[in-house]
């Protein structure tokens, strides 16, 4: 195996979305104040993408900022053959996890929320989407910078156990469902984000970066803000 | 798949349990000769209604004894049970903590939803303690049960539904063949809480008769709640030959967020990744411990899984959610454990609960326990919500 690569890099956040090919775009105004605050529910598919909106639509918030950071990436999976995909990994890292749809299950118990109220549902989203059936991992870290998601997915492709590795950190605790609940201490200490790394072998991507282990967070903002066409 | 030949091999040194049956490894090794049950009827408020709910549910006496032994435990049951099993764990593989200083002693915990039972009185205004409070974050959990078992090297958290426990395995044996730890305690917690309940009830999971995996006429599973604790270590530490972790893999299906693939196929590649990553072939394994949650998608997808790895010639399998229902996060660590016991038992474990078995189960389906010479190799699989599966191998050393 060939040292590993960044492919392709997403962020969203309060500073805005976009990708390693894109930079950084600002949000909509009429969207950017709450997203300040910390207020997520108005973030939408349609920001991200033209495709079908109706699975996101019953997501809860940690798999919409999942799903909108991996569809960022426009890594174009859907082009990919069968048998790659299924050798492309997720490795999701989080702090927050799934508490802003365990309060509001703890609130209202509705079925519908129930598959969300787990920090790994994210991964399942993700890979129905894009058809992935690599190896899996959904780590919960004190730290909110997603320091352990791209070691651990180095790992796997350093012993073989996948050819590619979508790693996400993902904070999508709504500020006020959480000090509503009397939770504010739950918050991540650096507020919300998402970002996602898509790593494997050096093949001469045009895209392609060295890939050193470290927080995605800062990776992935780093990426964004100085986008691979600008260089 | 690459070999690396200068890590260490990973064995498992002592474990522990906090289960519907009692405290400790020995109360599930008596339950599985005969199949024994922890399965019991309490009666519960789910939502607003009052209904009676059969599951593995750890006892008032249990309990009791718990909290006796551990007085400032502050409040958070998670972590009472987790810590319990900790000590037992270490207590179990004898002087070897002994020799390994805390910074070489990591600690990886697997839960899904942690003390999520403080969530339930917060939102209800209920009074709860700061520690209880603090437990509902699964990251604080591990760390405080890493510094309860005086684990000063790497701590992690895995939380991915019904396979964490197998994942949480997975990863204490990276942390030591990566050489940041020469032992790591892996803790599987999880509560049996109003919130979980509702959740399963709402989606029509659970079996009123309670579970009974690959029966004909099964239609629900049984949740359980409870701890387990296995301590790993680098096989050159142990004395004595013991049981290795020897292969290991996960898939995603790809297909829908809470219900299998119909076809098996994304539990059949974590088994090839496994069965690979141990350097195995199928026909070595000689008893599979299934998922077997005794809902009906569940169980027909894995036996179309096993099926399709082991031809005709599936080796025995069995269930172990009639024993102790299903831990949710504790489960793939509780059911490793029950492997274990298998194989010092020399003992293939029967499907407790099973009535009248599903026609469509491979025929190595094991209804009762028996003895079996030879039992040297073990696949332990789980699977769970959004698609998740995870396969084990754990093998005996000969000596």
């Amino acid at each position: 195996m060939n040292p590993p690569a960044i492919l392709a890099a997403s962020y969203l956040g309060p500073e805005g979305h976009g990708n390693d090919l894109t930079g950084l775009r600002a949000w909509p105004a009429s969207l950017n104040e709450a997203l300040q605050r910390g207020e997520l529910d108005g973030l939408h598919w349609s920001l991200v993408s033209d495709s079908d909106p109706s699975r996101f639509a019953r997501m809860d918030l940690m798999c919409r900022l999942g799903l909108m950071a991996a569809e960022l990436l426009d890594a174009g999976f859907d082009a990919m053959p069968e048998a790659r995909r299924e050798r492309i990994g997720v490795c999701v890292e989080t702090f927050a996890g799934s508490l802003d749809t365990d309060i509001r299950f703890a609130q209202t118990p509705r079925p519908s929320i129930f598959a969300y109220t787990l920090p790994s549902t994210v991964i399942g989203e993700i890979c129905i989407r894009y058809r992935l059936k690599g190896p899996v991992l959904c780590l919960v870290s004190a730290d909110a910078a997603g320091n352990n998601a791209a070691v651990e997915a180095a790992e796997w492709l350093k012993l073989g156990d996948a050819g590619a590795c979508l790693c996400l950190s993902c904070e999508a605790l709504d500020r006020k469902t959480a000090v509503a609940a009397g939770l504010p201490g739950h918050l991540p200490p650096d507020g919300w984000h998402a970002c996602a790394l898509l790593i494997g072998g050096r093949e001469g991507a045009p895209r392609e970066r060295p890939f050193a282990a470290g927080s995605l967070v800062e990776i992935c903002r780093k990426l964004c803000s100085k986008p691979k066409r600008a260089c | 798949m690459d070999v690396a030949v200068n890590e260490p091999a990973v064995a498992i040194a002592g474990c522990g349990a906090i289960t519907a049956l009692g405290i400790g490894i020995e109360p599930l090794q008596r339950a599985l000769p005969a199949g024994t049950s922890g399965l019991r009827n309490r009666e519960c408020t789910v939502g607003k209604t009052r209904q009676a709910i059969i599951a593995g549910w750890v006892t008032g006496e249990t309990l009791d004894q718990l909290r006796a032994s551990d007085p400032g435990h502050a409040g958070s049951r998670a972590f009472l049970f987790a810590r319990a099993a900790l000590k037992q764990a270490g207590q179990n593989a004898g002087n070897l903590l002994d020799s390994v200083p805390p910074s070489k002693r990591g600690l990886v915990l697997s839960t899904t939803k942690a003390g999520i039972d403080a969530l339930e009185k917060l939102v209800r205004h209920l009074p709860c303690s700061p520690m209880a409070q603090r437990h509902i974050q699964p990251a604080w959990l591990a760390a405080d049960l890493a510094v309860a078992c005086a684990a000063g090297g790497p701590v992690q958290c895995v939380s991915a539904a019904c396979i964490s426990g197998l994942l949480a395995i997975q990863q204490g044996v990276a942390l030591i063949r990566r050489n940041l730890a020469d032992v790591v305690f892996v803790a599987g917690v999880d509560l049996i809480s109003d919130f979980v309940l509702a959740g399963f009830v709402s989606l029509k999971s659970l079996d009123p008769e309670g579970c009974r995996p690959f029966d004909k006429a099964r239609i629900g599973l049984s949740l359980g709640e409870g701890a387990g604790a296995i301590l790993l270590a680098r096989c050159d530490l142990l004395p004595s030959p013991s049981v290795r972790v020897s292969g290991w893999g996960t898939s995603n299906d790809a297909n829908h967020l809470t219900g299998p693939s119909r076809d098996g196929s994304g539990l059949v590649l974590a088994i090839f990744r496994a069965l690979a990553r141990a350097g195995v072939a199928p026909d070595s394994i000689d008893y599979i411990n299934a998922h077997g949650t005794g809902t009906p998608y569940n169980d027909n997808m894995e036996a179309l899984a096993l099926r399709a790895v082991f031809g005709r010639r599936v080796p025995p399998f069995s269930s172990s959610k009639g024993m102790l229902g299903h831990t949710l996060g504790a489960a793939g660590i509780l059911e490793t454990i029950l492997c274990l016991a298998a194989m010092q038992a020399q003992l293939l474990p029967g499907t407790p609960r099973l009535r009248e078995r599903d026609p469509a189960a491979p025929e190595s389906l094991l209804d009762h326990s028996r003895p079996a010479s030879g039992l040297r190799r073990i696949l332990k699989i789980n699977c769970g919500f959004g698609g998740t599966n995870g396969a084990l191998v754990l093998e005996r050393e000969l000596p």
